[in-house]
């Protein structure tokens, strides 16, 4: 009974397992102050990000690789770049300092291996937006139909 | 919403209209099946915002008999350029559906809009035009 009386004050506290420690921390240290600050929630709209950047850079280095593909390449990957900004824009981060691609797959440099990742890509923008808030959806939208304009541009 | 699905609808039927209009020009059996097919979309799309207004009891105007292209088409040229201009105001008139949309309505305005974007690309492709994909299908110019 007592057990269950401190996890519903410390719930009641809005503080987290972790935060417990907090209270034995020597007095002094202000209680509250010493809370350690709550990661944040990633933002939704960060993996679709992740993956705006991640394709960039596999256009890039793919027009790198293949010269006589540049002419076609590039553009995609301009496409990319003006979703990064806008997506950096409206998470409310800067483009420059958005996280790394960590959690966008790897994309093989080739036009089928574009390809594979523009149709993913597509579906991930796709699922994001059935769901989004009316301000974001409109954004969500034309990156997915973006995105599948390239698969389209890719066939061979 | 009923206001954003009646645009939707106008635009398809502008595009209903603007494929009949161009196919005449179209010389290559492989540009006529993709007009013929594009059409057959788009008739379909507009019968279902017909029974979906309905449902919404929302009045719609009739689709005008006729329109003024935005410009001359005369031959195969400007028959593609018209396809890809139809295109995209398909692609246009479903993005401002999103934001008023969501469940089913808003499944089905994410394809059209998707799907408008693609046809728009290919036109492109057989036409010549470069680039072939623009950053946010469906954003007001």
């Amino acid at each position: 009974m007592g057990r269950r009386t401190g996890i519903s004050r410390r719930r009641a506290l809005g503080l987290t397992a972790g935060a417990t420690v907090a209270l034995t921390a020597p007095a002094g240290c202000g209680l509250f102050d010493t809370e350690p600050e709550p990661l944040p929630e990633p933002d939704p709209l960060q993996p679709i990000l992740d993956e705006a950047l991640a394709l960039a850079t596999a256009f890039d280095r793919a027009a790198a690789a293949q010269p006589t593909l540049t002419a076609r390449l590039l553009p995609l990957a301009e496409d990319h770049r003006a979703h990064a900004i806008e997506l950096a824009r409206v998470i409310g981060t800067a483009a420059a300092s958005a996280a790394p691609s960590a959690s966008a797959a790897p994309v093989a440099p080739t036009p089928a291996g574009l390809r594979a990742a523009e149709q993913a890509a597509a579906r991930t923008a796709t699922t994001a937006a059935r769901t989004a808030p009316p301000e974001r959806v409109g954004l969500l939208g034309s990156i997915a139909a973006c995105r599948a304009t390239h698969a389209e541009a890719l066939r061979s | 919403m009923s206001a954003e699905l009646a645009a939707a609808l106008a635009a398809e039927e502008a595009a209903i209209y603007a494929y009949g209009a161009l196919g005449v020009h179209l010389t290559r059996d492989t540009d006529r099946d993709a007009a013929r097919a594009a059409e057959q979309i788009h008739r379909a799309r507009r019968d279902v915002l017909i029974s979906r207004l309905a449902e919404l009891n929302a009045s719609t105007a009739p689709a005008p008999a006729g329109y003024d292209l935005p410009f001359p088409v005369t031959d195969r040229a400007t028959a593609l350029r018209l396809a890809v201009h139809v295109e995209d105001g398909v692609a246009q008139a479903w993005r401002a559906t999103l934001p008023v949309t969501t469940g089913p309505d808003r499944a089905t305005a994410l394809s059209a809009l998707t799907d408008a974007a693609v046809r728009a690309t290919r036109w492109r492709r057989t036409a010549g035009i470069t680039p072939l994909t623009m950053p946010f299908p469906g954003r007001p110019s």
